[in-house]
């Protein structure tokens, strides 16, 4: 018999995973002096917020760009898909690939991702359990590696600066960027997973 | 089950999966070995061989590379004679000249400060442990050092020193610095020393520690 630690009154600190007795709210862990609760608390709401406002800063971060590439005193200043699309022009069909994945398609696959476990708990569509927990732990993961493009800006910019002949500066774009990334990250945490097993259960002792 | 019953339950008893909260009953598990949930599989526990000591000794390699690894150029540009050399910190400094002040604190915390925090912390933790000498800001220490876990980047600052490589190979000749050998060292032992650090082991310990400082005091 499967039974959530709730039903028994029994909660873990979500920082050292030390167990106890649900006593109130916000009661201190005895090891490590965090407050503890039941389930994050508005876990769903500031999900949802931390989201939309991802989603909102991902289209400066497409549209403006990120930085200017000058060389010989020429060159415009480009956005992340002129950038893939200026490596794909020089045959650099991988790198053009990698720099794509970790910068478009894995922000908006996240933001995805977390819309349909939101979605899960909500409207409980709680079939294939295990295939959202996958899903969850491939969203918490690859969070990271789209701050990619934001160290190559870092970089380019350091190591480009000879002159005339040729030279990188940021652009705002690059500030929306990373503002995306971390928006996302923090809504990959602020989700907690534990609320997708108690609709499961909900609802299997429903059907029963 | 009643309410009563609850009271009687002995949380110490029981393993609760903090992914998927399944209650189980708490069981021994063997040095080097690991338990996952049976419903999630997230891991619960893994325990790992001299788990303080190799941390420790992890964490001393890793700050000794820090150093070189922030000093010396990563990547040097050529061309026509002119040459520019890139550290972690010029690469912030950049994006600050480029007054892009709050990515440039992104990088600076990322690439810089957060990795050599993780490793003064676990130096300090490892080896209050290893010495069982209870010490102050034990637990701050740890919890500290698990919020900053996913903040550290190295390993992404090192796929965007390819990345720019690639990118340059058309413009001028790029040639790798000390730096770079330094940076693969410390991102190595980074990623070594979390599969070596026993979190169930160190906050065993840490509550031990505590506990003793506690009836010192009275
Ligand atoms: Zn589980």
């Amino acid at each position: 018999m499967q039974q959530s630690a709730l039903s028994r009154g029994l909660i873990t600190c979500h920082c050292c995973n030390k167990p106890a007795h649900l006593r109130h709210e916000g009661q201190k862990c005895n090891r490590c002096g965090t407050r503890l609760h039941a389930r994050i608390p508005n876990s769903l709401t500031y999900t949802w917020a931390l989201l939309v406002a991802s989603a909102a800063m991902l289209l400066p971060a497409n549209l403006l760009p990120i930085m200017t590439f000058k060389s010989l005193g020429q060159g415009d200043p480009a956005t992340i898909m002129q950038g893939v699309i200026q490596l794909l022009e020089h045959d650099m069909l991988w790198i053009a690939l990698v720099v794509l994945t970790a910068s478009i398609i894995i922000p908006l696959l996240k933001i995805v991702g977390l819309v349909i476990l939101l979605l899960t708990v909500q409207m409980g569509w709680t079939t294939n359990v295990h295939q959202k927990m996958l899903m969850y732990r491939f969203v918490e993961w690859i969070g990271r590696w789209s701050m990619l493009d934001i160290f190559v800006v870092a970089i380019l910019a350091a190591i480009v600066q000879l002159g005339n002949l040729a030279s990188v500066v940021g652009n705002t774009g690059a500030t929306a960027f990373a503002a995306a990334v971390i928006l996302t990250m923090l809504a990959a945490n602020s989700f907690d997973t534990r609320l997708i097993w108690d609709k499961h259960l909900e609802l299997s002792e429903a059907d029963t | 089950m009643t309410k009563q019953d609850d009271q009687l339950i002995q949380p110490e008893k029981f393993w609760i999966c903090s992914e998927c909260d399944l209650l189980l009953n708490r069981c021994a598990v063997p040095d080097q070995f690991e338990a996952h949930c049976p419903r999630c599989q997230s891991t619960l526990v893994a325990s790992k061989h001299r788990s303080i000591e190799r941390t420790l000794a992890l964490a001393i390699a890793g700050l000794i590379l820090f150093f070189p690894a922030n000093l010396f150029p990563i990547l040097s540009l050529n061309a026509l004679g002119l040459s520019q050399s890139e550290t972690i910190f010029t690469s912030v400094k950049a994006l600050y000249d480029s007054h892009l002040y709050a990515v440039s604190g992104l990088v600076l915390l990322s690439a810089i400060v957060v990795p050599l925090f993780k490793l003064l912390l676990l130096i300090y933790l490892s080896s209050c442990l290893l010495l069982h000498k209870p010490a102050p800001l034990l637990s701050w220490a740890m919890k500290s050092y698990q919020q900053m876990d996913s903040w550290g980047m190295l390993e992404i600052y090192m796929l965007g020193i390819l990345v720019s490589i690639i990118k340059l190979v058309d413009v001028a000749e790029v040639t790798p610095g000390i730096g770079l050998y330094s940076l693969t060292g410390l991102i190595i032992t980074t990623l070594l020393t979390s599969t070596q650090l026993d979190k169930h082991r160190f906050w065993r310990r840490i509550e031990q520690l505590e506990r003793r400082t506690c009836n010192n005091q009275r």
